[in-house]
């Protein structure tokens, strides 16, 4: 319910909660947060911890896809630099996870920051190519250097520990997954209303024209660049605490895909674009699955006969969205909001 | 001859054939990108239909393989022209990226159609070139070249000869370079540019579908076949995307240094060395070997 | 045009939902029952495994059949839970927890190396037994994977087989290994490079080939100068191993073509066509159509498929299954809780058991590994695959 929200400064315009009712709302979110892993089996505990490492990848992309309008199809690899810093310190330095996972962080930053250099001088789908041989590169990379990343057979990890207790089960690891997940949206919310959040958007809209406006290109990309990397890297990190395992197999360029898919059907753009992204593509697949299997009982081939509908249906919804809402989910969350905006007044 | 110079020539021949290969590939992705400025990332997907519909003919269906092979690049063609037609067109004027994260969404669809209608097993497809292998004399000695690399290479020197007799003196090869040239210029002299814009979806998906049929009897059919165009996109960003030569070369290219690779320094090293000829062409000519460097004007 | 945009975009969005929601009712419904024993399965049912995940999960629903027929355990049947992975871990993982959260499963089959490596530590905590289709030799080892074991031989037992009967049939014999650049080609090679040289067997060629690379000319050529005399390839399921055998022949490298598990099955070696005459195997299991292989399990499978060929992909958790079951009425009747580690103990006691034919001799299981198998020679005309060894019990 909302009456009316007259702004009379311009800080106010920029505010991120601008009722008190939104601030109702996201309180509940909060609590609900807090309280999810009370209530629910290890199976969702997992689902939400992949969901959080999802939503802090996505948000990257999101800074730099929906924001400074560079593609990147690298972002996988990019999390696996983050994943393999971290395993690597953990193992070797016993370094503790909050140490590491930022550690992984700033390590991708630098590599992103890296691959970043090419967008400098080329744009949109030669760069979107460029990023493709970025995430080869290091895939090669992971592979080979045996010394550093175990080579074909990965690296495991001892669990995090916080106050004593090993972090071994989702439940437990969403204590570190969902807190930085909250972190990354809310600073990724906050960076948008600052100068360096103006100018990725100037550069979106169109770089030279930002350029004249006194932007410096060459830094703002490649922050753009190291900004998502260093999510990436996060993400990275804390996937490597929830499956203790990684090997080069595990940030395949088809993840990154996942995240451009994720951020698409989210709604370019805006961050809660990526939030519903990321939670929207990791749980439809799953949902299909338990459908499937539901269907089991009755039909004993569903399972087999229906997994490559799976895969029809995570194309179908990349293609429907582009067709018929490109501007994702976003835009029918803001549909519906707008709907009950007056509510129970005028309906 | 000294063993070590018939080495070269012998391991030169075969990375040039299989190079020919990925420059088919790498036409089929050039063709669509210089007409629509569309990346299609379902290259590989286009491959796998193409070898499918090929097994399902001459396999199945038990036609004779010319036809069988020639009615495969129909419904590829088909394909590639419908899509063109219920999607493409009607996303011209969205932004690059969305049609290019479409392309990737009909991949995965294809992916999935491909195991509802043959399963997910791997497959060979019938063989429907000689299995007699080539013996290049070189003086004394005589260079061993497998008969499919080299009838793969016969095959693709045709097609390629073909699209340059259609890109120089057929009106709508033509057409196509005009437009890739200049969109706004080719409507304006009349040419019918969705027309050109069909025309090129039918041309990638048939050179795509060829290159699948011909990597498909190599290296047997499975709906995880696409992954081999993916790692062909290399060819491209080396040789510049909307250039046809380029694709020529940096296929031939990368099909050579791969087979250096295996012979100097070891198989396992032969993705190493493709990558690191990408990040010197990265560094050096981001905009590939051939590729066009757009001047923006404001 | 906007709102018809819209309603194809939500009958898609409800088709998805629709097609989900019968979940929580459903569950509720099929509360479990304490007279069934549940297992789960994760198989990768599309991906690249899919093949060998629908054979399985064929396989692991008959062997259900089969043993429910035959009473269960003591009255209590067995009822599988499936689900796809696609081959990838984290969604294996994913299924993993939730069967085992729901369903209180006593045993899980996996379906992958990886995987297998994942959970090892959530298996040890939870407490179950775990078993997949990998044939891993890192994971035939009961002190770092406890609850874990496999039913064949490891990767580098099946090469030290092939190994050992290149020794017997010509000493000193000159040999090549082809193997892909993957954690599951590269498994053996190291350790078998090793018993090659103590076998007296000289090692001319090691050719490694990259993933996803379809191209073997360059390779050819250089086992060409090699000329190995036995030629071992590992890491594959069929390509590139059908190009490297017609290409060797048409470069008339007189050698013996040999391959592990995945690449000796009659399907696939059918499938490869002519050049694969010839070709020696070692599999685990005998093959469905063998002749003269009979015992209830086998006669089963040949009933149940009316005559129709299964690949060694569906012996596998055929096998899995009834060395687990077994270990669990072992369990339950000397009175002992289903928990990892009294199922572990228990599956350790089975000794000379007998396979009921899918398994030439009868079994023991000390470790990890079922370490028997056999040699074939595929005999393509004959449409099947003739025994060139007895079964062979794994070394190492």
């Amino acid at each position: 319910m909302r009456i009316g929200s007259a702004k009379q400064t311009y800080a106010a315009d920029e505010a991120i909660f601008k009722t008190d009712v939104q601030r109702l709302w996201f309180g509940l979110l909060a609590l609900a947060l807090i309280l999810f892993p009370f209530v629910s089996s290890d199976y969702w505990q997992l689902l939400a911890c992949l969901i959080a490492v999802n939503v802090i990848a996505a948000t990257g992309v999101m800074i730099l896809t929906g924001f400074t309008g560079l593609v990147s199809l690298g972002h996988a690899a990019f999390m696996g630099v983050g994943a393999y810093t971290a395993a690597y310190l953990s193992n070797h330095l016993a370094l503790p996870f909050w140490l590491s996972i930022p550690a992984g962080g700033f390590a991708a930053a630098a590599v992103g920051a890296v691959f970043g250099i090419p967008s400098l001088r080329v744009k949109g789908l030669y760069l979107a190519l460029t990023t493709i041989a970025a995430s080869f590169i290091l895939q090669s990379i992971f592979f080979n250097w045996t010394a550093v990343t175990g080579g074909a057979r990965g690296l495991t990890i001892e669990p995090a520990s916080m106050f004593g207790h090993l972090l071994v089960t989702p439940g437990a690891i969403y204590w570190i997954a969902m807190p930085i997940a909250a972190l990354s949206v809310w600073w990724a919310r906050n960076l948008l209303r600052t100068r360096v959040g103006r100018a990725f958007i100037a550069i979106r809209d169109r770089d030279v024209s930002a350029e004249l406006l006194g932007i410096d290109l060459l830094r703002y990309k490649l922050m753009s660049f190291a900004l998502a990397s260093f999510y990436a890297g996060m993400a990275g990190a804390v996937w490597v605490y929830l499956f203790r395992v990684i090997t080069p197999e595990s940030f395949r360029l088809i993840e990154s895909i996942f995240f451009v898919a994720a951020i698409i059907v989210g709604g370019l753009g805006s961050v809660r674009g990526a939030i519903f992204g990321a939670v929207f593509m990791t749980l439809v697949p799953e949902l299909l699955k338990i459908g499937a299997s539901d269907l089991a009982p009755y039909w004993p081939d569903a399972v087999k006969l229906l997994s490559p509908v799976r895969t029809i249906v995570f194309g179908a919804l990349i293609v429907g969205f582009l067709m018929f809402e490109p501007l994702g989910l976003n835009e029918i969350w803001l549909r519906i909001r707008q709907r009950f905006a007056l509510w129970p007044f005028r309906t | 001859m000294s063993p070590a110079l018939l080495d070269f020539v012998e391991f030169s021949l075969a990375g040039l054939c299989v190079g020919a290969l990925y420059a088919l590939t790498g036409i089929g992705f050039v063709v669509v990108y210089k007409a629509t400025r569309i990346i299609n990332f379902a290259i590989g997907e286009f491959m796998m239909i193409g070898a499918y519909f090929f097994f399902g003919l001459a396999a199945q269906a038990s036609l004779p393989n010319w036809a069988a092979i020639i009615l495969a690049l129909i419904a590829a063609g088909t394909v590639g022209g419908f899509l063109e037609r219920f999607i493409f067109r009607r996303l011209i004027g969205e932004s690059a990226i969305s049609v290019f994260m479409v392309t990737i969404g009909l991949a995965s669809i294809m992916v999935g159609l491909v195991e509802i209608a043959w399963t997910a097993d791997p497959r060979s497809l019938p063989t429907f070139l000689p299995d007699r292998p080539f013996f290049v004399p070189l003086g004394s000695a005589e260079a061993f070249l497998a008969s499919k690399n080299g009838w793969s290479f016969i095959i693709v020197a045709a097609i390629m000869a073909a699209f340059i007799t259609v890109f120089r003196f057929w009106r709508g090869g033509i057409a196509l370079r005009a437009t890739a040239a200049d969109q706004q210029a080719a409507y304006s002299v009349g040419i019918n540019v969705p027309g050109v814009f069909s025309f090129a979806w039918i041309l990638g998906a048939i050179t795509a579908a060829a290159a699948g049929i011909l990597v498909g009897s190599i290296s047997g059919i499975s709906s995880a076949m696409g992954a081999i165009g993916l790692s062909l996109i290399v060819v491209v960003i080396v040789g510049g995307l909307d250039s046809l030569a380029g694709a020529l070369v940096g296929g031939l290219m990368i099909g050579w240094l791969e087979s250096m690779a295996s012979l100097y320094i070891g198989g396992e090293y032969k993705q190493v060395a493709t990558f690191v000829i990408l990040l010197l062409v990265l560094v050096v000519k981001p905009y590939g070997l051939f590729g066009t460097h757009d001047i923006e004007r404001l | 045009m906007r709102s018809d945009r819209r309603k194809i975009l939500g009958g898609i969005g409800a088709g998805a939902l629709a097609s989900t929601f019968p979940a929580p009712w459903v569950r509720d419904l099929r509360a479990q029952e304490a007279s069934e024993i549940p297992v789960a399965i994760a198989s990768p049912m599309t991906g690249v495994f899919a093949f060998a995940g629908i054979e399985g999960t064929d396989g692991a629903n008959h062997f259900a059949q089969y043993f429910n027929e035959r009473g269960g355990i003591a009255g209590r049947k067995l009822r599988l839970i499936v689900e796809d992975t696609g081959y990838q871990v984290p969604q294996a993982v994913a299924v993993f927890n939730r069967l085992v959260a729901e369903y209180k499963v006593p045993l899980f089959l996996g379906d992958s190396t990886g995987f297998q490596k994942t959970i090892n530590e959530e298996v040890n905590r939870r407490g179950l037994l775990l078993a997949g289709a990998s044939f891993a030799s890192e994971i035939d080892d009961p002190k770092k994977y406890p609850l874990q074991y496999m039913p064949g031989p490891s990767y580098s037992a099946q090469v030290g087989m092939l190994l050992k009967h290149i020794a017997a049939t010509k000493k000193g014999a000159r040999i090549a290994f082809v193997h892909s650049d993957t954690e599951f080609g590269r498994d053996p090679i190291a350790k078998s490079e090793a018993y090659a040289k103590t076998l007296g067997l000289e090692q001319v060629e090691k050719i490694v080939t990259p993933p996803g690379s379809f191209d073997v000319s360059s390779e050819v050529l250089k086992l060409r100068r090699a000329r190995p005399e036995f030629t071992i390839f590992h890491g594959y399921v069929m390509a590139p191993v059908p190009e490297f055998m017609k290409q060797m022949k048409e470069a008339r490298v007189e050698t013996q073509f040999m391959g592990t598990f995945y690449s000796s099955d009659l399907g696939i070696l059918q499938k490869m066509g002519d050049v694969a005459d010839g070709y020696l195997g070692v599999n685990a299991y005998n093959y469905v159509n063998q002749e003269g292989v009979s015992g209830p399990a086998m006669d089963f499978i040949k009933k149940a498929n009316g005559g129709k060929y299964r690949t060694n992909s569906y012996l596998q958790p055929w096998t899995n299954l009834t060395l687990g079951t077994e270990a669990m009425r072992r369990c339950l009747e000397s009175g002992k809780e289903m928990t990892g580690a009294n199922l572990k103990a228990a599956l350790n006691t089975i000794k000379d058991y007998d396979m009921g034919g899918v398994i030439g001799v009868p079994i023991s299981i000390p470790g990890n590994s079922l370490g028997v198998g056999r040699i074939f020679r595929a005999n393509l005309k004959a449409g099947k695959m003739d025994p060139v060894s007895d079964w062979i019990r794994a070394e190492a």
